[in-house]
């Protein structure tokens, strides 16, 4: 049975797909602008990245109108909701890209230098960090959304070794610390890649399996936790 | 030794208003519900849902015992308010039916004056002694009701004459003049526009520090706006009774959630 609700969804689901793509295209872009030295390829991501601007808006429009028409409750109401929250981190995937993409064209200025290895690991780690997110969401699939959130330990790893090298880098030699400094930019916007990939994740178990795991590590540490855990 | 309650039983004494246990329930020889079992909770909304001909009406009309003027209608199991069995022996069910008082789809004010639709439950009940006292109950009653700024200056005009909203304060009025202590409304807002629902909701938020209310509803927002709980039937049995934002994020049972999204088919 079609419901009337369903293909609102179906809408809805499509666009934050095609959102999805557009935001791992542009980050393979600024990433490639790194690793190619392609300052014309850095320009572009600043003009791609207002078409992701414009599809968050067209989500949050299309959000609003389906719990305005179709109150929707129950994983209806949980995708609606999953969905609003997930245009707001890619549409974020969209920023750092940008961020990483003027690295990009400072780096560009010199094209001799060495880009180190730890970064490029750190990029292939968050890219495919967010393509799991975002095939988890493609599939409602739980599984995969977990491996997603245990896999957001690894990127931190990799991003303090680009930092502790890019510092050791600083003091063996002052005169590039221009470009050391931009290691440590764009190994911090990855980072942020994979948080709000790890956030897609949660949404995605929050639509499955109608459990906000959201802080949920941070917070069960929490000696106060314990308290004021009842459905009041 | 002493022996305190414990927390765990004391909370229950206080909460639960209604309690249902084991209710089945015949029309001759067709069972309309099948071993119910639910605790209505003290000053909180509950609403029950369900599709049509599922029980709710029935269910509702089990706790003030209108069942027993229908003709073939047979309700075994117990259903105790504040602890006791509402088919006690020494129980009068026109007094119950003062303490659980009900309001239905169709607004049906008698053919009288508004003051005389509600003066005239306190005064066979002689709650009242002289038009002084009435006066007061009257005034009381529609202000709780909402509805006293409205018809102060038609108290004499016929309660029919009020619009259909206005007729439903005047039957929650009615209700609340003989003091109850649990106010059931089957489908109250199915013939008021979205406005005069939207009154009769907001009252109900108020009426539930005075009193226990249980609604029925087809409406999904409404049960979802006005209830601190909402119980599900389906085929005479309730599938899943809980907390109502729960029950329309989360169901427990996929029943339930099929019901409230529409994918019943
Ligand atoms: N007076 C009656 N005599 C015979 N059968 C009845 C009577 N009242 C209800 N029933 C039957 O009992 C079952 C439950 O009916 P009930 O009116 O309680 O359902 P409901 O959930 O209130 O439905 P609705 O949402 O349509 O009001 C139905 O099968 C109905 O046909
Ligand atoms: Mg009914």
């Amino acid at each position: 049975m079609t419901r009337i609700v369903d293909p609102v969804l179906d809408d809805l689901r499509q666009k934050i797909l095609r959102m999805g793509s557009l935001a791992e295209a542009i980050l393979q872009k600024s990433l490639d602008a790194i690793f190619k030295r392609d300052a014309a390829l850095a320009r572009e991501v600043r003009i791609d990245d207002l078409e992701i601007d414009r599809m968050e808006l067209a989500i949050d429009e299309a959000v609003l109108r389906a719990l305005a028409t179709q109150a929707p409750v129950a994983d209806d109401l949980r995708k609606v909701v999953a969905i609003k929250m997930m245009a707001t981190d890619i549409e974020r995937v969209g920023d750092l890209a940008r961020n990483i993409a003027k690295s990009a064209l400072r780096l560009s200025e010199d094209p001799a230098g060495e880009l180190p290895d730890g970064l490029r690991i750190l990029a292939d780690e968050s890219r495919r960090i967010l393509r799991s997110a975002l095939d988890s969401f493609s599939q409602y699939d739980a599984k995969r959304a977990a491996d997603v959130l245990d896999d957001d330990d690894v990127v931190d790893e990799r991003q303090d070794d680009v930092i502790r090298n890019a510092i050791a880098g600083i003091s063996r030699n002052p005169a590039r610390t221009s470009q050391e400094v931009d290691f440590i930019l764009v190994a911090k916007n990855l980072e942020r890649v994979a948080d709000h990939a790890t956030n897609i994740a949660e949404d995605v178990i929050l639509v499955t399996e109608a459990r906000n795991v959201k802080h949920a590590s941070k917070l069960a540490a929490d000696p106060g936790a314990a308290e004021g855990d009842g459905d009041g | 030794m002493t022996t305190i309650s414990r927390p765990a039983e004391r909370s229950q004494l206080y909460l639960t208003k209604i309690t249902t246990r084991d209710l089945n329930v015949w029309y001759g020889e067709k069972q309309a519900l099948f071993s119910v079992n639910l605790d209505i909770e003290r000053n909180r909304v509950t609403s029950l849902i369900g599709p049509s001909g599922c029980g709710k009406s029935t269910y509702l009309r089990c706790l003030n015992r209108m069942n027993d003027v229908i003709e073939g209608c047979r309700v075994e199991g117990k259903i105790a308010l504040d602890g006791d069995d509402v088919h006690g022996e020494d129980v009068d069910p026109v007094q119950l039916r003062a303490r659980v008082g009900m309001v239905f789809q169709k607004p049906n004010p008698f053919p009288k004056s508004v003051w005389e639709n509600v003066a005239y439950g306190p005064r066979i009940h002689g709650l009242a002694t002289g038009r002084a006292e009435l006066d007061e109950i009257v005034t009381t009653s529609l202000e709780r009701a909402g509805l006293f700024a409205e018809v102060k200056d038609r108290l004499d005009d016929p309660g029919t004459g009020l619009s259909g909203g206005q007729q439903q304060r005047l039957c929650i009025a009615r209700a609340i003049a003989v003091q109850p202590d649990v106010i059931l409304m089957d489908e109250p807002c199915s013939a008021l526009d979205p406005i005069a629902t939207a009154r009769i909701e907001e009252l109900m938020e108020e009426l539930r520090a005075r009193y226990t209310i249980v609604i029925v509803t087809h409406s999904m927002q409404q049960a979802a706006r006005v209830s601190q709980r909402t119980a599900f039937f389906h085929l005479g049995a309730v599938v899943e009774e809980g907390e109502t934002g729960k029950l329309f994020t989360d169901p427990r049972e996929e029943r339930t959630r099929d019901y409230i999204t529409g994918r019943f088919g």
